[in-house]
């Protein structure tokens, strides 16, 4: 059990698929926080969509989710 | 190996370091100064500083070796094994340390649980930390010996002054800000290695086909996802469990070093922010470090230790100037890992033993001074002590073998100390220390229990579930903490909400 035996049916097609989806669930708990949150410590005036650190976190995913799809 | 330019960008690059480290000695007047930069830093600065600091001279080395060996499949480490716990650490758990004005993540669990949790995760971190400096001044040193021919005790006496000076006047300030000159000089170095790489080789797809017709043993070298059978130390269940879930958690939400640099930027947008940036940079350090050993792999295969790659690689490619810069790039991981382990010790100390053990009510300048003390002593220590790695060659390995027994327990004292109101002292102190020697009883008995090649991620993983079904355990059968005491430091929605408009 402690090598994850149970696991070995799985194929690293299906593997690379959790590893994928779990790069899209992550992205959609993100998309989540409220833009406030989001946008916390800017003045109100100086809120922008480049400052909103929701998009740039799902920036940062996409790049991920690229790679695991490539490789 | 080195033209008369390279030891002219060499040199150039460590007096530089020293003069602009030394610089921001007048922006020091406070220990919060010294320690959390007066809280004034910018986004960029920082997350550059986490990036560079998390790598090391021996890592460039090591890592191009592991993927000389194992392929792209190493790069799962600064992939899918930071992006993903730098979002938590930016979204969760930084506002909440940020908005405490924590100086440590002992101080944090101190508040949380009890002060015994504080003073062992900062004892633990202290040990890591000095530890670790006197390994990686040797193994550094060593590096640069067989890569430079320089003598041993000069690359460490240039590293420890340069560092030492600038550590010890300009504080966590100077660390950054020569961390973020490090951190250009480390990728325009690594990006010239690999951008002349792939050429010799003939671009990526003559690299793909080569790399996979050179063998059986090379055919998933460009697969990242190695089957959960596989004998390398990385299968896909313990990249998944082992590191996703737990180990990158532990180092990105749990590291002194990592944090610390957070909590000195100058609003809540801007720490978020820092790790967020951080976690994009990261996502290029495999293409520094981790595809000069793949491509070592078809411009000089055969090697029979593939940490030679690197260096092979750099002999072979670079032309005079750029060799230079590449080395001056190892000095740049070096300084910064240096500089990272002094600061952080020092807050560590000062905040978590001395303040409240030692000298409670001391004035200000006083803790700056131990501070610096601190910093002092440490790099004096790592110096002396550094060649005692020599007498144990397997000395590097244990310290980081040591460090992972930690990640398992500590992250699950973090997750459901911020996440479960119920949590108590007692369920934190016996996940820490049970789940401390659980790791370490499953890493003695290893060839009995795990049957791959080093089941370091696995034994976080199940360190990890023994300290937190312990923490869940113990805590109901204990007293739970007022509602007062927990304000503050247990994730509620309303931290989302109700924020300053």
């Amino acid at each position: 059990m402690l090598n994850f035996d149970w696991l070995s049916g799985i194929s690293q097609e299906t593997a690379k698929n959790i590893f994928l989806g779990l790069f899209v669930l992550i992205g959609f708990l993100v998309m989540l926080i409220p833009n406030d949150y989001a946008y916390e410590g800017v003045k109100k005036s100086d809120r922008h969509w480049y400052n909103n650190l929701k998009l740039w976190s799902l920036g940062s995913l996409a790049i991920l989710f690229v790679i695991y799809y490539i490789f | 190996m080195l033209a008369g330019i390279d030891y002219f960008i060499v040199i150039a690059y460590i007096i530089g370091m020293l003069l602009l480290g030394l610089y921001f000695k007048r922006f020091v007047s406070t220990s919060e100064d010294y320690f959390l930069a007066g809280r004034s830093l910018p986004f960029w600065a920082i997350g550059m500083s986490i990036v560079v600091s998390d790598i090391g001279a021996i890592d460039f080395v090591g890592i191009s070796g592991q993927a000389y060996r194992y392929g792209v499949s190493v790069g799962n480490f600064d992939w899918i094994g930071s992006v993903p716990a730098m979002l938590l650490a930016a979204f969760i758990f930084i506002p909440y340390f940020w908005r405490g004005g924590m100086y440590t993540i002992p101080e944090y669990l101190g508040r949380r649980y009890n002060p015994t949790v504080r003073t062992i995760a900062s004892v633990t971190w202290i040990l890591f930390f000095a530890l670790d400096l006197g390994v990686l001044f040797w193994a550094s040193a060593v590096l640069l010996n067989v890569l430079l021919g320089w003598a041993i005790w000069t690359s460490i006496i240039t590293t420890a002054t340069v560092v030492g000076l600038y550590t010890y006047f300009g504080g966590i300030t100077a660390v950054i800000m020569t961390d973020v000159v490090q951190m250009i000089i480390m990728f325009v170095g690594g990006l010239a290695l690999v951008y002349l790489s792939l050429d010799a080789v003939g671009g990526w797809d003559a690299l793909v086909y080569k790399v996979t017709n050179m063998g059986p043993e090379y055919r998933s070298h460009f697969d990242i996802i190695q089957p959960s059978d596989s004998s390398s130390p990385f299968p896909w269940t313990g990249i998944l469990f082992g590191l996703t879930f737990v180990m990158s958690n532990a180092y990105m939400i749990g590291n002194q070093s990592i944090i610390q640099r957070t909590l000195t930027a100058k609003n809540e947008w801007h720490a978020k922010a820092s790790m967020i940036f951080a976690s994009a940079l990261k996502m290029f350090i495999p293409i520094l470090v981790l595809f000069p050993g793949l491509i070592a792999v078809a411009i000089i295969p055969g090697l029979e230790d593939g940490d030679q790659a690197l260096p092979s690689m750099i002999k072979e490619i670079l032309p005079p100037g750029l060799v230079g810069l590449m080395f001056a790039a190892f000095f740049a991981a070096l300084m910064s890992s240096v500089d990272s382990l002094l600061n952080s010790t020092a807050t560590l100390f000062t905040k978590d033993i001395y303040q409240p053990y030692i000298k409670k009510d001391a004035n200000d300048k006083h803790y700056l001074m131990v501070g610096r003390i601190t910093t002092l002593v440490l790099l004096i220590i790592g110096v002396i002590s550094s060649p005692i790695s020599a007498e144990y060659p397997g000395m590097y390995v244990a310290i980081q073998t040591f460090m992972s027994y930690f990640q398992g327990p500590l992250f699950a004292i973090l997750l459901l100390g911020i996440f479960w109101k119920r949590t108590t002292q007692w369920g934190g102190l016996s996940a820490l220390i049970f789940g401390i020697g659980f790791a370490i009883y499953l890493n003695v008995t290893k060839e009995q229990h795990f049957t791959i090649e080093d089941p370091f991620l696995y034994i976080s993983w199940w360190s990890f579930v023994f300290a937190f079904i312990l923490n869940v355990t113990v805590s109901l059968l204990t007293k739970p903490h007022d509602k007062e005491r927990l304000e503050g430091l247990v994730f509620s929605s309303k931290i989302m909400t109700n924020t300053d408009k």
